[in-house]
């Protein structure tokens, strides 16, 4: 080193290693900050990769036409198609299995080509591809949820037909499909013979394309599918209904990408909060090594010089952290990535972080602190030479004597007084402090409001809903019929049959938007009553009259009160008046009279029903009198595909919410843990600052657990300060999670002000905080030795 | 080797100040440290400047150091207009044509006495690096330490420090050494052999001008000029110097 290193460099080092707890501290500060940034990085940069290679790989289906009787002529018809890339036939069947005596939603996918690599391509895991008659291959996302495992039998059953039992002979990847296990599906591939087996027809009823050209956008999608419909109905074939999802977008990939934005940017909050841990510490060792800069200027060094010294400095700690947060980083955001992936249905296939994600963390982590060194260095190296050399350190601070003055009162000690104005003797550290102690608060305390939001939304949601289960027959029935079979039933209070249909808004354009639940039921059913937001609910004399959810509002903006809308509605045009916008929780849907619903499909039979038992929010009762109804049912001549208990259905919903809200939250623990080593790292500078007092005061009588007290009051004061500022701070805080949160899934009813728990809660959190931060500091202020600190300059 | 002769030759006085004043706004109102005060200096000179606390020879000092600036007047030093410079051109000056030795040595603390000497040679670059510390070792040596070249600050005796602080002060071979009470801190016998190694200096053709309020220090200058109330009140030249 001697002969390699220039002593301004030397003294660069050593000046870290002088004060090494304090600067390792800052060192962990900047490196937890990093990680935590470096982890989503490396994350989002995996996902990204595996978006690209996998799920575009997989030629996604880029619109589904739903027909009757989809046959090899029309489908090479269809390829020969100038805009089409590729087309297959596919047919989508809704079954129940059981899995342990629980029924399950399945949706079993029949192909007529399974080996079609050019469209929405299937990767076979594990056993046999593609499936044999008499055997299915299951979605792996479904694998666990389904209970099913290799070889052994799963039971499905297709509306009234009968059980059959069927081998699990191949597990499949389907990137297409969101994860069984969020959607509470059973996805499996069966051949058309395995189809017929379980009493559906043979035919395929889906027609999907891949257009040829990539860079079309949803409509420009819509307009191939609407010019094939047309050629389609020349030929006197009659389309449904046509599915366009976002070209290129993976189902879930815009929650995905508004969640890691989100997190980004807390990450990049708690990086500029480790920033002010960079600015008191450089700015303490310039206050404390002002007469140094003036004797380097006296002795020639030009301010750029010692300004390059002392920003080295500043780069070194940040390349130090980067050293640690880089490995932390990829141990965190490599798991990150697979949850993140195993959300989209992807697989991690390659774990190699992309070197641009690497370089960008390592440039992040040595550019940063430099910057934040940048304003205290400058202002340093623009003192002049003569008040640098005069500088006498710590100066007396005419507020703080003030503040104690005021504070004179009795019953508050002196030493509890030095500690209040100690506080206040470097306000612009203070400051600083504080301040990263009360963004980390507002983040708690926004993500407090959130889960708040969520949870009261949720029981908004299902407050509406009063009965207990919901039973699904297989196959329509009357609904007289089904109602008094269930009525009779010994346990049930009410049951009321609601009738479901798909939908879509007929826009001006002609264009049909995306397919939509319409809920018809009873305008006077005791058992849904939504929360009207907006307009009115059902009337007895409403005929074509809707009530949007506020997710549809969201996704069909015309939907507003008043206004008469054209709706697809089991092959024909209908016109509704909105009457009303209510809360249908994340789901875009409709309610309409059920009459009204009956008589546009001419039907006057329901598949699901809706039942109060005469024990309310007793779950096994429940269980029990839904085995009753079942077994009625089924006596009747209307067997049942699947029951759901309303508390199970709501507690996979909150599960879902809170996992969302608890992803945004996490971020706030990784603030205050910054926030906490910025306070340690002030209590040590004040400590070091203040070594001639701390051994004045001991040479005059003052106990150690005193010097103890008195620093742990003053970070405790600190803390309490930044406890303060973070509530209004949580106010602009929970309105921003609050809109990610809607952008991931949907709006919330957030509370901006803080809650008093939520505050309360924060407040023992930032005393615990400060305690423990302030407790090396004070412990080290008694180590030293009333001599020595005395003696220390 | 002789480490003082690479000082580059000016023209005219190394101190040529012209009717130099220097005040300051207090609290109390203006307040005068210097007022009309004119000076030179020429090359070889030993100067000493004299008078009580508060008569202004550190402001004077500091003003032949550009560590300050007139208010007033003129002051040309080693050949440059220093009340016409800017902070860094001063710098720069600084590092080529001053050394400066102060009166608590101001040695940086985690550097050891080799090193401090090399800071100036690094901050200057007047030297190449390579012989950067073979010249320190050598100004070392010529200060009668250099066996205490790798010892920090810390573990040596005042009079020592005050030998590395002159040895750093000569590092890059400055026209004028300035010296501010450097006696001020030492007991009297270090003192005496410190004194005796500025006169050296200034027998091998180093420019000298020393701030001290010491008799015994102004002996060893071969003139000095006292001043009282920011004035000059006397000149005198000192035969036995």
């Amino acid at each position: 080193m001697r002969d390699f290193v220039s002593p301004r460099w030397r003294k660069v080092l050593r000046d870290a290693l002088l004060h090494k707890a304090r600067t390792l501290l800052v060192i962990v500060a900047i490196a937890t900050a990093m990680t935590g940034a470096g982890a989503l990085l490396d994350a989002w940069a995996l996902v990204q990769r595996v978006t690209a290679q996998t799920y575009l790989g997989s030629h996604p289906v880029s619109a589904t036409l739903h027909l009757e009787d989809v046959d090899a002529a029309m489908l090479a018809r269809v390829r020969a198609l100038p805009e089409v890339a590729a087309a297959r036939a596919r047919r989508t069947l809704i079954a129940s299995a059981e899995v342990n005596g629980t029924r399950l939603a399945a949706e079993l996918f029949s192909l007529q080509d399974f080996s079609a690599r050019d469209i929405g391509r299937l990767q076979p895991e594990v056993g046999a591809w593609p499936p044999r008659d008499g055997e299915l291959a299951i979605e792996r996302s479904s694998l666990t949820f389904a209970g099913a495992a290799l070889g052994e039998p799963l039971t499905l059953q297709v509306g009234a037909g009968a059980q059959r039992s069927i081998a699990v002979s191949g597990i499949v990847r389907d990137v297409g499909l969101p994860p069984g296990w969020m959607d509470n599906l059973v996805y499996a591939f069966v051949t058309p013979a395995t189809l017929v087996s379980l009493g559906a027809p043979a035919s395929f009823d889906e027609l999907q394309i891949v257009v040829r050209d990539a860079s079309l956008d949803r409509e420009g999608v819509r307009r191939v599918a609407y010019a094939i419909k047309a050629q389609l109905e020349l030929e006197g074939r009659h389309v449904d209904r046509i599915d366009v999802p976002e070209p290129g977008r993976h189902p879930h990939a815009a929650q995905m990408d508004s969640l890691m934005q989100t997190q980004g940017a807390f990450a990049l909050l708690t990086l500029l909060v480790s920033c002010f841990l960079i600015v008191n510490l450089v700015s303490s060792m310039l206050a404390g090594q002002t007469r140094e800069i003036g004797v380097m200027k006296a002795l020639g060094a030009t301010p750029r010089q010692i300004g390059a010294m002392y920003l080295a400095f500043a780069a070194l700690l940040g390349a130090v952290a980067s050293l640690v947060a880089l490995p932390a980083a990829l141990a965190i955001g490599r798991p990150y990535a697979a949850l993140k992936a195993d959300m989209l249905n992807f697989p991690i296939n390659a774990t190699a972080v992309p070197w641009w994600a690497i370089a960008t963390q390592l440039l992040v982590g040595c550019v940063l602190p430099v910057l934040a060194a940048a304003l205290p260095v400058r202002r340093a190296c623009a003192m002049r030479v003569h008040a640098a050399l005069c500088d006498t350190g710590i100066r007396t601070d005419p507020e703080g004597a003030f503040l104690r003055r005021r504070l004179s009162l009795p019953g508050i000690g002196r030493p509890l007084l030095l500690s209040l104005g100690n506080a206040f003797r470097r306000r612009e550290r203070m400051l600083l402090t504080l301040l990263a102690l009360a963004a980390g608060g507002a983040v708690f305390l926004g993500a407090d409001n959130l889960r708040r939001a969520v949870r009261g939304s949720v029981d908004l949601l299902f407050a509406s809903q009063h009965y207990d289960v919901v039973v699904r027959t297989a196959g329509r029935f009357p609904i007289a019929q089904l109602e008094a079979v269930a009525l009779q039933t010994a346990g049930v209070e009410r049951a009321q049959a609601f009738v479901g249909a798909s939908a879509s808004l007929v826009h001006r354009d002609g264009v049909l938007g995306d397919g939509f639940a319409l809920v018809g039921l009873p305008f006077d059913s005791p058992l849904s009553t939504p929360f009207i937001e907006q307009g009115r609910w059902l009337r007895g004399d409403d005929r074509n009259v809707l009530v949007a959810s506020r997710v549809l509002l969201r996704d069909e903006p015309t939907l507003v009160p008043g206004a008469e809308v054209t709706v697809m509605l089991a092959g024909k045009q209908a016109r509704f008046i909105v009457s009303g916008v209510a809360d249908g929780g994340p789901q875009a849907l409709a309610w309409v009279p059920r009459a009204a619903l009956l008589a546009a499909q001419g039907d006057d039979r329901a598949a699901s029903l809706a039942v109060a038992t005469r024990s309310p929010g007793d779950a096994a009762a429940a269980v029990a009198t839904i085995a009753r109804v079942r077994s009625a049912l089924a006596d009747a001549g209307m067997p049942v595909a699947n029951s759901q208990l309303l508390g199970e259905s709501k507690r996979v919903i909150e599960d879902h919410l809170l996992m969302v809200v608890e992803f945004l939250g996490a971020m706030a623990w990784v603030m205050i843990a910054v926030g906490g080593m910025g306070l340690a790292s002030t209590m040590s500078l004040a400590v070091l600052e203040r070594t001639r007092e701390i051994g004045v005061m001991r040479a005059i009588g003052a106990p150690h657990w005193q010097i103890v007290v008195m620093l742990e009051v003053e970070g405790i004061v600190i803390a309490l300060l930044g406890w303060v500022v973070s509530l209004p701070l949580s106010v602009p805080m929970s309105a921003g999670l609050a809109a990610a949160f809607e952008r991931v899934m949907f709006r919330v009813p957030t509370q901006l002000a803080p809650s008093a728990s939520g505050a309360a809660i924060w407040l023992l959190l930032s005393v615990g905080v400060a305690a423990v931060a302030c407790a090396w500091p004070a412990w080290r202020a008694t180590r030293v030795s009333a001599a020595t600190a005395l003696n220390y300059a | 080797m002789n480490i003082l002769a690479d000082a580059p030759e000016i023209a005219g006085p190394v101190v040529a100040l012209r009717a130099v004043g220097r005040r300051y706004a207090t609290p109390a109102g203006e307040f005068h440290a210097l007022r009309d005060v004119d000076l030179e200096v020429q090359r070889g000179e030993f100067v000493a400047i004299v008078g009580q606390s508060g008569s202004g020879k550190s402001t004077l000092l500091n003003l032949l150091a550009g560590i300050d600036r007139p208010s007033a007047g003129e002051a040309n030093v080693v050949g440059q207009p220093l009340h016409m410079m800017s902070e860094t051109a001063l710098s720069a000056w600084r590092g080529r044509a001053v050394g400066i030795v102060f009166q608590f040595f101001q040695l940086l603390p985690t550097l050891t006495a080799a090193e401090n000497v090399m800071l100036p040679m690094d901050f200057a670059r007047r030297w190449p690096a390579q012989e950067r510390r073979p010249r320190a070792l050598a100004l070392l040596e010529r200060l009668g330490i250099a066996d205490q070249a790798d010892k920090l600050p810390a573990a040596l005796s005042g009079g020592q420090q005050q030998r590395v602080a002159v040895a750093r002060a000569l590092a890059n071979a400055p026209t004028l050494l300035l010296a501010d009470e450097p006696t001020g801190n030492l007991d009297s016998h270090t003192a005496q052999e410190l004194l005796g190694v500025l006169s050296g200096l200034v027998e091998e053709g180093q420019t000298i001008v020393m701030v001290t309020h010491e008799a015994a220090a102004v002996r060893h200058a071969a003139r000095s000029v006292t001043l009282r109330d920011g004035r000059v009140v006397a000149r005198e030249a000192h035969a036995d110097a």
